[in-house]
């Protein structure tokens, strides 16, 4: 039972979130809007343990939500990094602002 | 218990396809008989639905099916399933539409290469479609969700030489991922307050939890908002326009058939048996929503000159009205207690029917306008005029679709509507549901004008230079769109199977409520 640990975890995760969506509206840049979607990944991970602090019963299950929602991350990098690779081959480029043929 | 696994069946039916597809391709280049792969997959699809109906005749006699896949004691809350009506409901019209997408795609997709990734990928969509429905713990939920998403994004992408199928994609994938981790962080506030993610555990220990009254509905907008952008509801809808034409015809009648339902069914899968409706009032902002979608949708599908992006704003119309049905049945039991059970039972009903309309009509309009497309080689509909001329088979069945979703009397779609503006109208004196019925029945005469005017110009007008030269596309082809025409007429004439079907899935829905 410690509250203040919780508190710190949970705020940083709560801020990694807000950063991680900052990140993508802002970045121009393709790489960047994707670590922006792996910062949002990490926080709900981070989210995931920060409540093993309150109470440790909870903690075999949230590390087996953890790993398997890290292997999710990672295939959705792996994807959206594909695509990136096809929009340089086409744009030659990887600057959202170049994909404005669709109204984004 | 012990023979419950037979809930497995579909989902490794599909997945051992999809592993199996590339050595089949493999095989088929060694017999020298290409369409090895394509016939494969039209028996997978078989396959699955048939172990589907073998699951529905189980669900019909026990009721409800569970089983726990991991070591872990339920009470731990490990990897589950759960099926009930509204569950095999869901996944039959999943297997039903990947059956004739994939006997579709064997002529539609015979110019593209690489089509055993793209059946892989289709197989892994439908089963993360199944997993979705059949998954008894949010955790396994959003497994199965991951897999049915990024299969969908590289489906979306599967004709990366061209720009516009890249561009879709990316956007497709980073709003959609952004609303799924959006969803997965409210399931971790949910697991750290009651230290499980099993649905029927959460139904219990909502209402005993104290918590202040605002984190519950935290979290229910955190579901809205990040399955809400799959569903494609208004604000969260501008991925959609973009990637259901960008695709290929059979993926947009996939993504637009079913996809987006998988969205609406986790919001009310969700909210109704986690939350109870009840308890917390969420039915307020289901209607607010769907009143917006169907508005803003509606709008903006008038300004379209590309047929598949007419289609797709659509979609976002009728995903309204299936919001909206839903909304009406929790906003009745929130209001009027179990007394709203028999108003909440006629709206969810009618949602749940218009789901599997919209499914088979949106299914049939997708792959009727791949067909134009496929002989005209154009979406601009100023060249498609009098296409349906040319092609009469596809012409009917697409008109047939156009009038389905228009809601004319005879089609099936016309029951549907019918069902959710009746319960909007049940209460007079309540001015909230009269107003927004109103604009929702003001909605749809709307849609049905330009549904007509989009049948006038493909039907009588003369038939422009482009399709001057189209002709009948191939059997394999106008196959699935002819089927998909007769089971609207069919089901539109005789509705009460169905009907029953969509009550006995309604009644599961709202289980606990109804008592």
């Amino acid at each position: 039972m410690s509250t203040p640990d919780f508190t710190l975890y949970a705020l940083t995760a709560i801020s990694l979130y807000i950063i991680g969506l900052y990140g993508i509206a802002v970045r121009r840049n393709m790489v960047r809007i994707v670590i922006g979607l792996e910062i949002i990944t990490a926080s709900v991970n981070l989210n995931f343990l920060a409540f093993t602090k309150l109470d440790q019963s909870l903690l075999p299950l949230a590390q087996y939500f953890v790993v398997v929602s890290t292997v999710i991350g990672a295939a959705i990098a792996g994807l959206s990094l594909m695509i990136v690779i096809q929009a340089y081959r086409h744009y030659g480029s990887i600057d959202a602002k170049k994909l404005s043929k669709l109204r984004w | 218990m012990s023979e419950s696994w037979i809930i497995l069946q579909p989902i490794i039916i599909l997945f051992t396809g999809a592993l199996l597809t590339p050595l089949i391709e493999y095989f088929g280049r060694a017999l020298k008989f290409e369409k090895t792969r394509d016939a494969f997959a039209i028996i997978i699809f078989g396959l699955s639905l048939y172990s589907l109906l073998g699951i529905y005749e189980e669900v019909q006699r026990q009721g409800q099916l569970t089983y726990f896949l991991s070591p872990y004691e339920p009470q731990m809350g490990g990897v589950s399933f759960s099926v009930d009506q509204f569950s095999v409901f869901m996944a039959l019209l999943f297997c039903l539409l990947g059956l004739f997408v994939s006997i579709y795609s064997v002529r539609y997709m015979e110019d593209d290469s690489g089509l055993d990734k793209y059946y892989s990928l289709l197989m892994v969509l439908v089963a993360g479609l199944v997993g979705i429905s059949f998954a008894g713990d949010l955790f396994n939920l959003f497994i199965f969700w991951e897999a049915m998403s990024l299969s969908s994004y590289a489906l979306v992408a599967f004709r990366k030489y061209r720009w516009e199928p890249i561009e879709a994609s990316f956007k497709y994938l980073v709003m959609s991922t952004i609303g799924s981790l959006t969803a997965l962080y409210a399931m971790s506030i949910l697991y750290g307050l009651t230290g499980t993610l099993n649905i029927s555990q959460l139904a219990a220990i909502i209402p005993t939890l104290k918590i202040p009254s605002q984190i519950p509905y935290l979290i229910i907008v955190a579901i809205i908002a990040g399955f809400g952008v799959t569903a494609s509801i208004v604000p969260f809808h501008f991925w959609l326009p973009d990637a259901h034409p960008a695709a290929p015809s059979g993926i947009s009648a996939m993504l637009s058939g079913v996809v987006i339902k998988a969205g609406v069914y986790v919001i009310a899968r969700i909210l109704f048996t986690i939350f109870n409706p009840i308890a917390f009032d969420f039915g307020t902002t289901l209607v607010i929503f769907g009143i917006i979608t169907l508005s803003v949708a509606n709008f903006m599908a008038l300004l379209q000159r590309d047929i598949k992006r007419l289609l797709a704003f659509s979609s976002i119309v009728n995903i309204g009205y299936i919001i909206f049905g839903f909304g009406i049945g929790a906003y009745a039991l929130n209001v009027y207690g179990t007394a709203g059970y028999s108003i909440a039972t006629l709206a969810v009903m009618g949602a749940i029917f218009h789901i599997f309309n919209h499914a088979i009509g949106k299914g049939l309009l997708f792959l009727g306008a791949g067909c134009f497309i496929h002989e005209a080689g154009t979406r601009d509909l100023v060249d498609l005029e009098g296409a349906g001329k040319k092609m009469p088979w596809t012409g009917t069945s697409f008109s047939l679709g156009l009038l389905t979703l228009a809601g004319v009397p005879p089609l099936s779609g016309f029951w549907s509507k019918l069902f959710i503006i009746l319960a909007g109208f049940t209460i007079p004196g309540n001015t909230f549901m009269v107003v927004t019925t109103s604009l929702v029945v003001l909605n749809a005469i709307f849609a049905a004008a330009y549904y007509l005017w989009l049948m006038q110009r493909l039907m009588l007008r003369a038939p422009k230079p482009k399709v001057e030269r189209a002709h009948e596309v191939p059997i394999l082809m106008v196959l699935p769109v002819v089927i998909l025409g007769l089971i609207t007429v069919i089901l539109g004439l005789w509705p009460f199977e169905i009907m029953g079907f969509a009550e006995v899935a309604t009644k599961s829905l709202l289980g606990l409520i109804g008592g």
